[in-house]
């Protein structure tokens, strides 16, 4: 019973997840500042991604700055929703090569590109002082629901609400393996902890896999290739490749109550082989992967409001999907035991077993 | 426990090396596998490799030497001894004697693959301290491979599965061993600091000694009847 609450409720979850996944838009960024090929240094197109810049071309208005220094290019056209046409305007000095790119739009809001543009055929005093500007650049209207736009990962962050919460259910379900096999190796009479800690095992091998894989294809799109050697990438390989050792090692023995002592130990170590690679090495090494070169996790992903109103909800749910695939293993491997023990009466290692088959 | 009659690990040690070294096909086999590894290698990348593929080659060399040191059932590793020792050990002092015999073999080894390494390939990349730095290198290797794969090896025998299982358990473990070894290499080869080169050989060192504080904690679980 309290199962089936928890698949019904991983279901709704999950489909909530993946409606959200297809349904929420990506919110407007921008990408890059493009000078125009015949007039190179007069005039730049602006180039954005979800942006609106057809619908009011005459509202747009963009801006060039640097910290204490911010000034307005003349908008000419819009000539498509991604792409506007602005002459540019420059002061007799600057106070650094590096300028910014501020975009308003009423439908997008502020949009800002951080050192868009390079530039070196104005002279550089870093005591040149500007005036302030006459208006200030107005705030946007509020955004429908969204998702925020990050530079590089751009669509892809909807990944966010499957790559990463399938790892933390590995961690959750090796973790209730971890358990089983204290227990298992602390009692040694009942075979039960062997048998959760047997199917929480597999249950993490399963979700290590859809991390590596959901994992994978977005290293594709935001890095480039299917894999780079990183030491986060090798760690989660190396733990995939232990707990699929286990079974290996499972399969190898006959005799139950041996099997279940030496898979218990095997699964300790696999637990803290896990912990060293995923948790704490990663830390002390450079990192491509996000939360790592010393950070905590969460900063880096830059969870807006949006993002947490699905990303908690998916944590829970896969949390629960997995919890539910090892109670059903678990249960399917106990019946499957218990058959077994009905055409083999004079086992007593197996007639004996205490799996609650019907509850 | 029985304490009058405990023997301490360094007798099962001295033990274990006394009738090792008695079965000459035994160790000699592990060193004449790891030169023709060596051998092997030098036939198929020339006298005088690149930095890169020689630090590669090295690792690799040394590691599958060690898999075949590691995997290997020792003459004691059978039933009848193990029910004996049953008797006479605590655990702890077998798995404590094991991976200290492992340690001081696989150090042998490493130097002996480094020496080969040496002699046929040449050490323009390892002028001056370099050379005692992947020394340094290869023997803390050596020590953290079997501290970490030891309690895996037991685990393999005492299933009775052999090689083939303690490859499929260790080599995952390997992985990241090569790894940090190959960054130490080439930390070597650029001519890093100190700090950087320290860094490897201390996660080195780390991992070995987790593993093998691990195997401490569990093997008296894979010991009993």
């Amino acid at each position: 019973m309290k199962d089936r609450v928890a698949l019904l409720a991983s279901g709704a979850l999950l489909l909530y997840v993946i409606a959200m996944t297809c349904l929420v838009p990506l919110g407007p960024g921008l990408i890059a500042l493009e000078p125009v090929a015949d007039a190179p240094l007069q005039r730049f197109e602006v180039v954005g991604l979800g942006t609106h810049f057809a619908g009011q071309t005459t509202q747009s208005r963009v801006f060039v700055g640097q910290p204490g220094a911010v000034w307005e290019w003349r908008v000419l056209e819009a000539r498509s929703n991604s792409r506007l046409l602005v002459e540019s305007v420059w002061p007799e000095k600057l106070r650094s090569k590096s300028l910014d790119l501020f975009v308003y739009h009423p439908t997008d809001g502020t949009l800002l590109l951080e050192n868009a543009l390079h530039v070196e055929h104005v002279p550089v005093d870093a005591m040149t002082t500007f005036p302030a500007l006459s208006q200030p650049i107005p705030p946007g209207d509020a955004l429908g629901l969204h998702f925020p736009f990050q530079p590089q990962i751009f669509e892809s962050i909807r990944n966010l609400l499957w790559h990463v919460p399938m790892w933390f259910t590995m961690f959750l379900l090796a973790g209730i393996g971890f358990v089983a096999s204290i227990r298992q190796l602390g009692s040694n009479r009942l075979l039960a902890a062997d048998g959760q800690a047997e199917a929480a095992s597999r249950v993490a091998l399963f979700f290590g896999v859809l991390g590596l894989i959901t994992g994978s294809i977005w290293a594709r799109f935001t890095w480039g290739t299917w894999w780079v050697d990183d030491p986060q990438l090798n760690g989660a390989l190396v733990t995939v490749l232990v707990y699929g050792g286990y079974g290996v090692l499972r399969s190898s023995l006959e005799e139950a109550m041996l099997r279940a002592r030496l898979a218990a130990v095997y699964n300790l170590f696999a637990f803290v082989i896990l912990v060293i690679l995923l948790l704490i090495l990663p830390r002390f090494s450079e990192s491509l992967h996000p939360g790592k070169g010393g950070n905590p996790g969460f900063n880096a992903y830059d969870l807006d409001s949006t993002l947490r109103l699905v990303f908690y909800p998916a944590v829970v749910g896969w949390g629960m999907l997995g919890w539910v695939l090892y109670r059903l293993g678990y249960r399917m491997d106990g019946a499957t035991r218990w058959m077994e023990a009905q055409d083999a009466p004079q086992d007593l290692g197996i007639a004996s077993t205490p799996f609650s088959v019907n509850k | 426990m029985n304490g009058a009659h405990r023997t301490g690990f360094y007798v099962l040690l001295l033990h274990t090396f006394r009738t090792e070294l008695r079965k000459a096909h035994g160790w000699v086999g592990l060193g004449l596998f790891a030169l023709s590894s060596v051998y092997a290698a030098y036939r198929s990348v020339g006298p005088r490799p690149e930095a890169d593929t020689w630090n590669a080659l090295v690792w690799l060399v040394l590691m599958f030497s060690a898999f075949n040191a590691l995997a290997r059932p020792l003459a004691d590793d059978v039933r009848e001894v193990r029910q004996y020792q049953l008797h006479l050990l605590r655990p702890q002092d077998w798995i404590v004697a094991r991976t200290l015999y492992h340690g001081i073999l696989l150090t042998a080894l490493a130097c002996c693959v480094w020496i080969a390494f040496a002699v046929f390939m040449g050490t323009t990349h390892f002028e001056g301290m370099r050379f005692f730095w992947m020394l340094l290198g290869m023997v803390v290797t050596a020590w953290s491979l079997a501290g970490a794969i030891t309690l895996l090896s037991a685990l393999a025998a005492r299933a009775g599965a052999g090689f083939g299982l303690t490859a499929v358990l260790g080599i995952p473990l390997v992985v990241p061993i090569l790894l940090l070894s190959s960054r130490f290499g080439q930390a070597v080869i650029s001519g890093l600091g100190t700090a950087e080169k320290g860094e490897s050989l201390l996660f080195l060192g780390t991992f070995g000694v987790g593993a093998a504080a691990m195997g401490f904690v569990l093997f008296p679980y894979l010991w009993r009847e």
